[in-house]
C-alpha cells in the first residue's frame, strides 16, 4: 500500500543520509566550534607528520548522541519541505532568513539569518538563494542567478513532493536552475513511480522520461544506467559508476548530474532493493554526502518501511537538527504517517 | 588609428591587466588596500589569462569565421592534451573538467556540460580576440567566441564570453565606453545573470560615482557571499565592465581600479585592459606596462611558448 511506501521514501532517505561519512561532519556541527577547530589542526597535524590516521569528529567533554550514525541535512530538509510544503516557496524560504519578530536574532544582518532555534546551515545553493530573496531577487532569478544551481538540494526537497505527487518545480527554481531543477523532476517523478507501483524499474523510466539527453543530468543518468546494467549488481556497479560520472576535478560532490543518476542506477541494478543499493552508494566516498540519501529514498519508496532493516529505523528516525535546529527530535516516520493521513 | 593599433592595444591591455592583478587574486579590497595602496605597478608575469587568448587567437587565425566548435575541440585534442604531463599548472576547473570531458571521448557541447564550472570565467578571460577579429560587429564576435565556448564552457560562461568579445569587438570599432557596454548587453540574454549583473553595476556607478565607498557597493551588487571559488563569470565580468566604465575607459584607471576589486583580480584586470586597450590603442597602454610584457612562458598552455600578444594582435590585424 502507498502508505507504507511514503513512510519508506521518508525512512530511506533518512537511513541513506545516515549511512554516509559526511553525515558524522554534519552532525559534529551541534557540538562547540573549538571541537571541529580541533579537529582541523588534527588534520593539519597529520599531514606535516606524515601521519596517516585520520582524525574523525568527536565529543570531547560533549554529549556523544550527535555522533552516533544517524540522519543529517538531508532528512532535516525533507522534513521541513513536507511541513512548509502548502506555503508558496519562496515565502517558506524567506522564514529562514528573517528572525521571527521578537527573537535575540532579529535586526542581524546574519548571512543565514536564525531561524528562532539558531542558524541556520544549508547547501551552497540554498544559501545564495537566501541572499538572493533577502536582495528581492525572486524565483526563477533566485535558484538561476547561483553558482550552485546545479547541485542536489532540490532534489532532495522533491522526494517530499514525489511521494503526493506534485510538481516539485515551484519549489526547486527557489534554489536550483538547469541540472538542479531537473534533478528534482526526476527525483519527484521517480518517487511518485515508486510510491505508486513499487517497481524500481518503473521509477527509472519515469525519471529518464523527464531528463533531455542533451543535458549533463540526461546523459549521465542514461550512462550510470548502462553501466550498473552491465556490472549486474550494485556493489560491483561502484568502479564503473565512478568511472562513469565523476571527473574529480571540482571540489563539491553534490552536483544533481551525479548523485541522481547513482541513484537511479543503484535503484534500478538492485530491484529497489534499500539493503543492497544504499551501502554501494555510500562507497563512492565524492558522492557520499546526498546520493546514498537519494538512493535510499528511492528504494526505500519501492519497498516500504517494512523492507528496511529494523536496525537502522530506530536510529535514523529521529532528526538532529544539525541543519534546521527547529527540527532537532522530530520523527521522521511521524511526519511521514502525517503526510499519509492528509492524502488518505 | 588602425586596427592593428588597437589589437595591440587589447592585448597588452589583457595581458597587463592579467600581470598587475595576479598578486591581488583572492585578496579582500581592504587587504588589497593594505599592501599597495592602490595597485599600480606590475610585480611579475601573467598567468593563464593570457596564454588562453593567444590559443584563441591561434584558432581564429587557421580557421577564421568559419570556426566551429569540432574545429576547437581537435585543437585541444591536438595541441593541449598531449602535452599535459603529470599537472596541468594554471588551469581552472572548466578547463580541467573540459580535459577529463575530452579523454573520455565526449564531443561539445557535452564537454562544456558535464563539469560543474560550466560557468567559469574562463572562456571571458580569453574573449578579447573573437572581438578584435569582428570591428564593429559584436554579433557575430559574440557567434565566434561561443563556438570556443561550447567546448569547455556552458550557460552563463558562454554569456560571459559573448559579453566580453561583444564589447571588444564594438570598441575596437571605435565606440564610446557606455556603447561598448551597451553593447556587450545587447549579445546576452536580458533574462540572465550575466545582463542582471552589469545592469547592477551600472547603477552602482550612477549612483556612487567614484565615491569612497563604491568598491564595496560593487562587491555588494554582485558578489557571491557564500561561494569560495571567486571566477564566477556574470560576476568577474560585470566587475570588469564596472572598471572599465569607471575608469571612463582610460587603460590605466580601468585595469587599477579593476584590480584593486581582488576576487578573480587577474581576469578582471585583463577583460578590463582588453576593452580599454581596445579602444585606446597600444599608446593607451602605459609604457611602463607594455615593457613588462615579454613572450609568454607556456607555464599553462605550453603550445604558445615564446608567442608574445604584440606579434599575435599583428597577426589578428592581418586577417581584417
Amino acid at each position: 500500500m502507498s502508505g507504507d511506501r511514503i513512510r519508506g521514501a521518508f525512512a530511506g532517505l533518512a537511513v541513506g543520509d545516515a549511512a554516509g561519512w559526511p553525515a558524522a561532519r554534519h552532525r559534529a556541527a551541534l557540538h562547540a566550534p573549538w571541537s571541529r577547530r580541533l579537529h582541523r589542526e588534527l588534520d593539519t597535524f597529520a599531514e606535516e607528520h606524515g601521519v596517516t590516521t585520520l582524525p574523525v569528529p568527536f565529543a570531547l567533554n560533549q554529549p556523544v548522541a550527535p555522533l552516533r550514525v544517524g540522519p543529517s541535512d538531508d532528512a532535516e530538509w525533507l522534513a521541513w519541505t513536507a511541513l512548509t510544503i502548502d506555503r508558496p516557496r519562496a515565502e517558506a524560504f524567506r522564514g529562514l532568513i528573517d528572525p521571527q519578530p521578537g527573537t535575540a536574532g532579529e535586526g542581524a544582518a546574519s548571512a543565514l539569518g536564525e531561524a528562532g532555534g539558531g542558524p541556520v546551515r544549508a547547501r551552497i545553493s540554498v544559501a545564495t538563494a537566501l541572499d538572493n530573496l533577502a536582495k528581492d531577487v525572486e524565483p526563477p532569478a533566485s535558484g538561476h542567478d547561483n553558482p550552485h544551481f546545479f547541485d542536489d538540494a532540490a532534489a532532495v526537497r522533491a522526494v517530499a513532493f514525489g511521494v503526493l505527487g506534485r510538481d516539485p518545480t515551484p519549489d526547486a527554481e527557489v534554489t536550483n536552475a538547469g541540472d538542479g531543477l531537473l534533478g528534482a523532476r526526476a527525483m519527484a517523478a521517480a518517487v511518485a513511480e515508486a510510491v505508486a507501483s513499487g517497481s524500481a524499474a518503473g521509477a527509472v523510466e519515469a525519471a529518464l522520461s523527464v531528463l533531455p539527453g542533451g543535458t549533463a543530468i540526461g546523459h549521465n543518468a542514461r550512462l550510470a544506467v548502462q553501466a550498473a546494467r552491465a556490472a549486474g549488481d550494485p556493489f560491483a556497479a561502484v568502479p564503473a559508476l565512478d568511472a562513469a560520472l565523476l571527473d574529480h576535478v571540482y571540489s563539491y560532490g553534490v552536483g544533481a548530474a551525479q548523485t541522481v543518476p547513482v541513484a537511479l542506477a543503484l535503484a534500478e541494478v538492485s530491484g529497489g532493493d534499500l539493503s543492497r543499493a544504499v551501502p554501494a552508494a555510500a562507497c563512492l566516498a565524492a558522492l557520499a554526502d546526498s546520493a546514498p540519501a537519494l538512493t535510499g529514498a528511492l528504494t526505500g519508496a519501492c519497498g516500504g518501511l517494512g523492507a528496511i532493516p529494523e536496525g537502522w529505523i530506530a536510529p535514523a528516525r529521529t532528526l538532529a537538527g544539525c541543519c534546521l535546529p527547529d527540527l532537532a527530535g522530530l520523527d521522521l516516520i511521524e511526519l511521514a504517517n502525517d503526510v499519509t493521513e492528509g492524502i488518505a | 588609428m588602425t586596427f592593428r593599433d588597437r589589437a595591440r592595444g587589447c592585448l597588452l591591455g589583457l595581458a597587463a591587466g592579467d600581470a598587475l592583478g595576479a598578486p591581488a587574486e583572492n585578496l579582500t579590497p581592504s587587504e588589497i588596500r593594505r599592501r599597495w595602496g592602490r595597485l599600480t605597478e606590475i610585480e611579475g608575469g601573467g598567468t593563464d589569462d593570457t596564454e588562453y587568448a593567444i590559443f584563441a587567437a591561434s584558432l581564429l587565425i587557421r580557421h577564421g569565421h568559419a570556426l566551429t566548435s569540432q574545429d576547437v575541440a581537435a585543437a585541444y585534442r591536438r595541441e593541449i592534451l598531449p602535452a599535459i604531463a603529470g599537472p596541468m599548472r594554471g588551469a581552472g576547473f572548466s578547463e580541467l573538467g573540459t580535459v577529463e570531458a575530452l579523454r573520455r571521448g565526449l564531443e561539445p557541447p557535452l564537454t562544456g556540460l558535464v563539469h560543474a564550472h560550466g560557468w567559469s570565467d574562463g572562456l571571458a578571460m580569453r574573449a578579447a580576440p573573437y572581438g578584435i577579429f569582428c570591428p564593429g560587429d559584436p554579433a557575430e564576435a559574440a557567434r565566434l567566441v561561443e563556438q570556443d565556448g561550447l567546448v569547455s564552457a556552458a550557460g552563463e560562461g558562454i554569456l560571459g564570453g559573448r559579453a566580453v568579445a561583444g564589447a571588444v569587438a564594438a570598441a575596437i570599432g571605435g565606440a564610446a565606453p557606455d556603447a561598448v557596454v551597451d553593447a556587450a548587453l545587447a549579445v546576452v540574454p536580458a533574462d540572465s545573470w550575466t545582463s542582471r549583473n552589469i545592469v547592477r553595476v551600472r547603477d552602482v556607478l550612477d549612483a556612487e560615482a567614484a565615491g569612497p565607498g563604491v568598491v564595496e557597493a560593487l562587491h555588494e551588487a554582485v558578489v557571491v557571499r557564500h561561494y569560495p571559488w571567486t571566477d564566477v563569470a556574470p560576476e568577474a565580468v560585470a566587475l570588469a565592465f564596472a572598471a572599465f566604465l569607471a575608469g571612463g575607459g582610460d587603460v590605466e584607471a580601468s585595469v587599477t581600479f579593476g584590480v584593486s576589486l581582488g576576487r578573480d583580480a587577474d581576469t578582471i584586470g585583463a577583460i578590463a585592459g582588453a576593452v580599454a586597450g581596445a579602444g585606446r590603442g597600444e599608446h593607451g597602454v602605459p609604457r611602463r606596462w607594455a615593457g613588462r610584457i615579454g613572450p609568454v612562458t607556456g607555464k599553462c598552455l605550453p603550445v604558445v611558448a615564446g608567442r608574445h600578444v604584440r606579434d599575435v594582435a599583428d597577426e589578428l590585424a592581418e586577417r581584417l
